[in-house]
């Protein structure tokens, strides 16, 4: 009970109508006819069911509805923090170190193709674009945000949505574990960024030369998986699993952002950690991380979606650069890898299989939303998760294009 | 072990915090500390036979600023969000565990209980306060007769029981049984007794002493609040029960949802999310099909919600305050503890209840919380003169309700034999459900 003045019955009004839309979006998106032509038209996650949270945080955000107003969105800012690291560790878990140990020859060299070159042209086309836009007069060489921001870009753009595998039904299979790795390298990239371009002043505590601040991110992941491993251990049901990998995917976010580290890195590091020691757990773990993912993945779009500064010009500007970039480093790592590898069976589906921008790219940038809070970011927001909705958006003509001309490649089933 | 996972993690936690004084990702770190530290002591509280809910509250109070001061202030307002949603499903589940015709033979004793123990102690307190007026410095400014009636006023207020604590514990405990049910019911009706008291006694002592607060504001208030949290109780169980009915998926996602904002725009409306939920969970247990359903999806979502929440309570606890006030506050819990145990005697025995019900339905009357604290803030607002002296002697009470209250429930679901009877009934249904498609 509260003793500030009622408001007005509009927001009881508003409030019923978002209830009332939130009931219509899980009902259309649980309808067996609505999951029967999602599975027939093959489209993947973002679009379909991750996209509508996004634009649902946008409309609950707009002054005009004024459901997640300013003082919400500052209430609820953890909510992000807390989203990366469960983004962070859902993706490390998904690694087991023992499949590399079957990995066919050149994959090394594929995931350096499939990662570089897209980083590279990033980088480049980006950094040339934010230089240009920059403000000159403030330009300062010895921290240059561009540089930073061109690296982010790149970063995010390295890597590729896993249900980009999916696509590809069976064929599919060996792709999975290159587009892992490719987010292991997205995860190293972002390690980079929060170590070398760290926000530095007296009011900073912990003065650590650069690298110490990447092998603290590592070491901290290890401690933070220790320490889950231990206390997931002690989970006697599911309710318990659930509270207990809550609170050690906030804990360990939480750290790692205190110190001004990617907090999805380290619990990706703890979430690798966790998969690759045996034990009980790991089945705990997978079955609290299946019953859970999905949700806190959609309410991390609806707080992105609410806090998306998407009025900036220069991000919708940012935008062609950014995919025509990274499809060009795709299009060119999809030829080399086809050339010096086996790993490119079907060159007709490279753009089903390297373009689609996933949860993770848009994890990296709002990583770097939280740890460099003043700057050009928001620009960079608005380049990446535009860039997802185009790049899946064209994957899916050309996969679609190419079953029709060639019937035989017909692309399998998402499971 | 237990204790060295705490001991880590409150090492892990001052080690963050020499990094540097604040910033705004604190919270995360705070929401996963407060998660795992409560849920280990919760753990060790239960193996020295105490409630885990003690031990949430107790490591609110050390990990808090009265303490160790590893949470802030700053980060304990942070982590409030968690309030508004807590109560919601407490009262969610309370609402939904009222089922009307499993409950109509116990009403006889709810109402008798209520009349005898909510309204007799209220008075009772009424009384104690008026009587230690020389504890009570801001009691000087006033005559005799609105001293009464401000004592009035006060008893009304410290006598609010707590349906949060009492879902919490009855969840905890695995308990079910007459006892445990007429508890429940009677906190919740008590629930709305005490804020009409609330209205009518508030209204009264305004009367007597020309208080500059306006009376029909306070009226119109609580009326709003009370019908308004009804009403949309009503339409937010609807939109519950529709989406359990029709789409099902994510369930628990969707009530944690409605629940986070039911709380935060029941609040910014003057609705009582605590009232607004019961009324939902009431209408789906007893107007739908849905009532199983949603509590099996409650369960799997409440608990975390339940550490936190009880943990920040045990945070807000001020140790310094509760020294300036202990002696009329520990006298005034002594006097409450007194008139809602013998008062639920008086009530069951003529209403001819069992004896389970006459002999410990009193002790459930005991935990105080959320209601209490809020119904202080109000009194604040209605005698600005003198109400923040009160609501510090309020708080103290609180405290110490919160400290106590539940260690004393728990024991009385032990020795009315009604714990472990949720889970051994939920089996043998389970075992007739097995044997029926073999037979």
């Amino acid at each position: 009970m509260d003793v500030q003045a009622p408001q007005g019955p509009e927001v009881a009004i508003r409030l019923i109508l978002v209830l009332v839309a939130l009931l219509g979006l899980a009902y259309l998106g649980g309808l067996p006819a609505v999951q029967r032509l999602e599975r027939r038209l093959r489209i993947a996650q973002l679009v379909t069911a991750g996209f509508p949270f996004v634009a649902l945080g946008i409309v609950l955000g707009l002054p005009s509805v004024g459901i997640l107003t300013e003082s919400v969105l500052s209430t609820l800012s953890p909510l992000l923090g807390f989203g990366l690291g469960w983004i962070g560790f859902s993706a490390g878990f998904r690694l087991d170190v023992r499949e590399l140990d079957d990995l066919p020859k050149g994959t090394a060299r594929a995931v350096g193709f499939a990662t570089a070159l897209p980083f590279v042209l990033v980088v480049a086309s980006v950094g040339l674009f934010l230089l240009v836009t920059s403000d000159w007069s403030r330009l300062d060489l010895s921290n240059p945000d561009f540089l930073r921001g061109a690296l982010l870009l790149g970063t995010a753009g390295a890597t590729t949505a896993p249900q980009a595998a999916r696509l590809l039904g069976e064929a599919g299979r060996e792709q999975r574990m290159l587009l892992r790795l490719e987010e292991l390298a997205g995860m190293v990239g972002m390690a980079f960024i929060a170590a070398f371009f760290r926000p530095r002043g007296e009011s900073i505590g912990w003065q650590l030369p650069d690298t110490a601040w990447l092998f603290l991110t590592v070491g901290l992941g290890g401690v933070l998986g220790v320490l889950a491993c231990v206390v997931l251990q002690r989970a006697t049901g599911p309710a318990e699993s659930v509270l207990l990998l809550l609170g050690t995917v906030a804990f360990g976010a939480g750290f790692g952002s205190r110190l001004y580290l990617a907090p999805m890195v380290v619990c990706f590091v703890a979430g690798v950690f966790l998969s690759n020691v045996p034990g009980e757990h790991r089945r705990r773990l997978r079955e609290a991380l299946e019953r859970l993912e999905r949700p806190i993945y959609l309410l991390f779009l609806v707080a992105v979606g609410a806090m998306w500064n998407f009025g900036d010009w220069r991000g919708w500007a940012l935008l062609p650069f950014f995919v025509v970039a990274r499809l060009c480093g795709k299009w060119l790592a999809e030829k080399l890898i086809r050339k010096t590898t086996d790993l490119a069976p079907d060159g007709d589906h490279w753009m089903a299989r390297r373009a689609p921008v996933g949860q993770l790219s848009i994890a990296i940038v709002v990583s770097a939303l939280l740890l460099f809070p003043n700057g050009e970011i928001p620009i960079l927001e608005t380049a990446v998760i535009g860039g997802a909705v185009v790049t899946e958006l064209l994957a899916q003509v050309f996969a679609r294009n190419r079953t029709r001309a060639r019937p035989s490649l017909a692309l399998g089933v998402e499971p | 072990m237990n204790l060295l996972i705490v001991l880590a993690l409150v090492g892990l936690m001052h080690a963050a915090r020499t990094f540097d004084a604040g910033g705004a990702h604190a919270t995360t770190l705070a929401f996963g500390f407060v998660l795992l530290a409560a849920f280990f002591a919760g753990r060790i509280f239960a193996s020295l036979r105490l409630p885990k809910l003690t031990g949430y509250i107790a490591t609110g109070i050390a990990v808090g600023p009265a303490v160790l001061g590893l949470l802030s202030p700053e980060l304990i307002h942070d982590l409030e969000i968690v309030d508004g949603v807590a109560i919601a499903m407490i009262a969610l589940t309370a609402g939904n565990e009222l089922d009307l015709r499993a409950f109509r033979p116990l009403l006889r004793s709810i109402q008798w209980i209520t009349l005898w123990a909510v309204i007799g102690t209220a008075l009772l307190l009424g009384a104690a306060v008026f009587a230690m007026q020389g504890l009570l410095p801001f009691f000087d400014r006033l005559s005799l007769l609105p001293a009464l009636a401000v004592a009035l006023v006060m008893g009304v207020v410290m006598s609010a029981q707590s349906p949060a604590v009492v879902v919490a514990l009855r969840d905890e405990m695995e308990a079910d049984g007459p006892m445990s049910r007429t508890v429940l019911g009677v906190v919740v009706i008590a629930d709305l007794v005490v804020i009409l008291l609330f209205a009518a006694t508030s209204s009264l002592a305004q009367s007597v002493i020309g208080a500059p607060g306006d009376f029909s504001d306070t009226l119109s208030l609580l009326t709003w609040e009370i019908l308004g949290s009804l009403t949309s109780g009503v339409l937010v169980g609807a939109i519950i029960a529709a989406y359990l009915r029709f789409v099902g998926r994510n369930g628990a996602l969707f009530v944690v949802t409605v629940c986070f904002v039911a709380a935060e725009v029941g609040s910014r409306l003057h609705f009582d999310p605590l009232l607004v939920a019961l009324a939902a969970g009431v209408l789906i247990r007893n107007a739908t099909r849905q009532g199983d359903v949603l509590q099996a999806q409650i369960e799997l979502a409440s608990l975390p919600v339940y550490v936190v929440f009880f943990a920040v309570a045990g945070a807000h606890i001020d140790l310094r305050l509760l020294a300036s006030v202990a002696l009329p506050a520990t006298a005034i819990v002594a006097v409450r503890g007194i008139g809602l145990v013998l008062g639920s005697r008086i009530g069951a025995h003529l209403a001819g209840s069992p004896e389970v019900v006459k002999r410990w339905a009193g002790f459930g009357l005991l935990p105080q919380a959320g209601l209490a604290l809020a119904l202080a803030a109000l009194f604040v607002k209605t005698f600005p003169e003198f109400g923040a002296e009160a609501r510090a002697l309020v708080l103290g009470v609180v405290a110490l309700n919160e400290l106590v209250a539940p260690a004393i429930y728990r024991w009385a679901l032990v020795r009315s034999g009604e714990a472990g009877r949720r889970e051994a009934a939920e089996a043998v249904a389970e075992l007739v459900e097995e044997a029926q498609p073999a037979a």
